[in-house]
């Protein structure tokens, strides 16, 4: 799989997961400081802020894979940033990456439009809020709160990684530094070339 | 002695505490959970040499929200069953309710002193590298990592200096948390821009001097897994099967 790739988009994803890193810890931060007034569900409204970083590489990038591998990276560079959440951070950014993979491997790669990118949001939801289901206990609520919680997370997912991403790298290409990606070369987010 | 811990291969470290981890999510009990924790700590206490007043200021943040988690889980829970063991303002709490309410914030509590012993122990590049020599993690990816680790710095300075440069021309005049929050957009683009250029250029300095990407058999920091390894990964495992097994002791 990493064949195709070439160093520059590997490089690429891992200064983009050291930008976001940092977003991610303050946000962390945020959502540590609220959990202990309001419990877990304060997380539940930032957590879109956490699969930015694979729906942006994945618009840019566009190859199989880079949705998985970049929030990989991200999650290994947290915890190389001395992060307090530690190791099962980055077990959390394999589920997370899986989950927005899947939409756009659903698409086989061929759109990259709102929708998609939304869609791979709420992947990342589904995917990392069963993941915390299990590693958190959330078996103990009531089935009423998991499921607040979880169309939380979903609108989250949807509206902060989907549009927030796609507003992020739209506003980058207008800048005109990704020229040579894969983003440039197909237009209106069809086939890439 | 002291420096077991850090000496620890950083990969086996891992291994150890996720293993240690995701066994903890299948105990509702407070007791495991606990013991856990009070073990990690003895642990740190035997085998390294951190700095405790870094350790207390990482896990402030933690109780609180230990205790986020614990009134939540008393309010919400799902299983009301069981006698009444406490009564607050004609709230009952039976000890059903008690029980998982302190077993998912001692849960809180455990996971962070795992996470905090392989945060204060572990050097990062020694993290990546043992990754790549023990795990066979992709060196393309690995050196990706590392090149990124090493930008931070400079990224920090770009940071603080586009900040300043939205100041000097009256930019920034945002005074609230939130509007500083939605402030960040005007730094990040900026940034990533910046990053764009940056590792373009760092892919090319990799590819001139020889970096192919490809699978090494020798490297020039050697990682091993060595006895003492063994040792540690062994106490971990005692450790957990200890407080797996007080679950049943303890009820």
């Amino acid at each position: 799989m990493l064949k195709s790739w070439k160093l520059k988009e590997v490089v690429l994803m891992s200064l983009f997961s050291v930008v976001f890193g940092i977003v991610y810890l303050l946000f962390l931060h945020v959502g540590n400081i609220w959990a202990g007034f309001i419990g877990p569900i304060a997380y539940e409204w930032i957590f879109g802020i956490w699969f930015i970083v694979s729906i942006i590489c994945m618009y840019i990038i566009r190859k199989p894979g880079a949705a998985v591998i970049s929030e990989t990276i991200a999650a290994a560079i947290e915890v190389l940033l001395g992060n307090a959440v530690g190791p099962r951070l980055i077990l959390a950014g394999v589920i997370q990456g899986l989950g927005a993979e899947a939409a756009f491997a659903a698409t086989r790669y061929r759109r990259f439009d709102v929708w998609v990118l939304m869609m791979a949001g709420v992947g990342a939801s589904v995917f990392s809020f069963t993941y915390g289901y299990f590693l958190g206990g959330f078996t103990v609520f009531s089935t009423g709160y998991v499921l607040l919680m979880l169309s939380i997370r979903i609108l989250s997912g949807a509206i902060i990684a989907g549009i927030g991403g796609k507003a992020v790298v739209d506003g980058l290409l207008s800048t005109g530094s990704l020229q040579g990606y894969a983003i440039t070369r197909s237009k209106k987010g069809e086939a890439r070339a | 002695m002291k420096s077991a811990l850090h000496n620890m291969n950083p990969a086996a470290k891992f291994i150890v505490i996720t293993i240690c981890m995701l066994t903890m999510a299948f105990f509702f009990n407070p007791w495991t959970p606990l013991l856990m924790w009070i073990g990690v700590l003895f642990i740190q206490l035997l085998f390294s040499r951190i700095d405790w007043k870094l350790w207390i200021l990482f896990m402030i943040p933690f109780f609180i929200m230990a205790f986020g988690y614990f009134w939540t889980t008393l309010v919400f829970a799902e299983d009301k069953s069981g006698p009444v063991v406490l009564s607050i303002w004609s709230i009952n709490i039976t000890e059903i309710q008690l029980n998982h309410a302190l077993s998912i914030s001692f849960r809180v509590l455990a996971f962070s002193g795992l996470s905090l012993l392989f945060a204060l122990t572990t050097n990062p590049v020694s993290f990546i590298l043992s990754l790549m020599q023990q795990l066979k993690l992709s060196p393309k990816i690995a050196y990706s990592i590392l090149v990124g680790y090493q930008f931070l710095p400079v990224l920090k300075d770009e940071f603080v200096q586009i900040q300043q440069a939205h100041r000097l021309r009256g930019a920034m005049q945002a005074k609230s948390v939130f509007h500083r929050l939605f402030h960040m957009r005007k730094i990040l683009l900026p940034m990533l821009a910046g990053a764009v250029r940056k590792a373009e250029r760092a892919a090319f300095a990799m590819e001139a001097r020889g970096f192919t990407g490809e699978k090494r058999k020798s490297f020039y920091k050697v990682f091993s897994v060595c006895r003492l390894d063994g040792y540690l990964v062994s106490l971990f495992m005692l450790l957990l099967v200890v407080s797996c097994m007080s679950a049943l002791y303890m009820n």
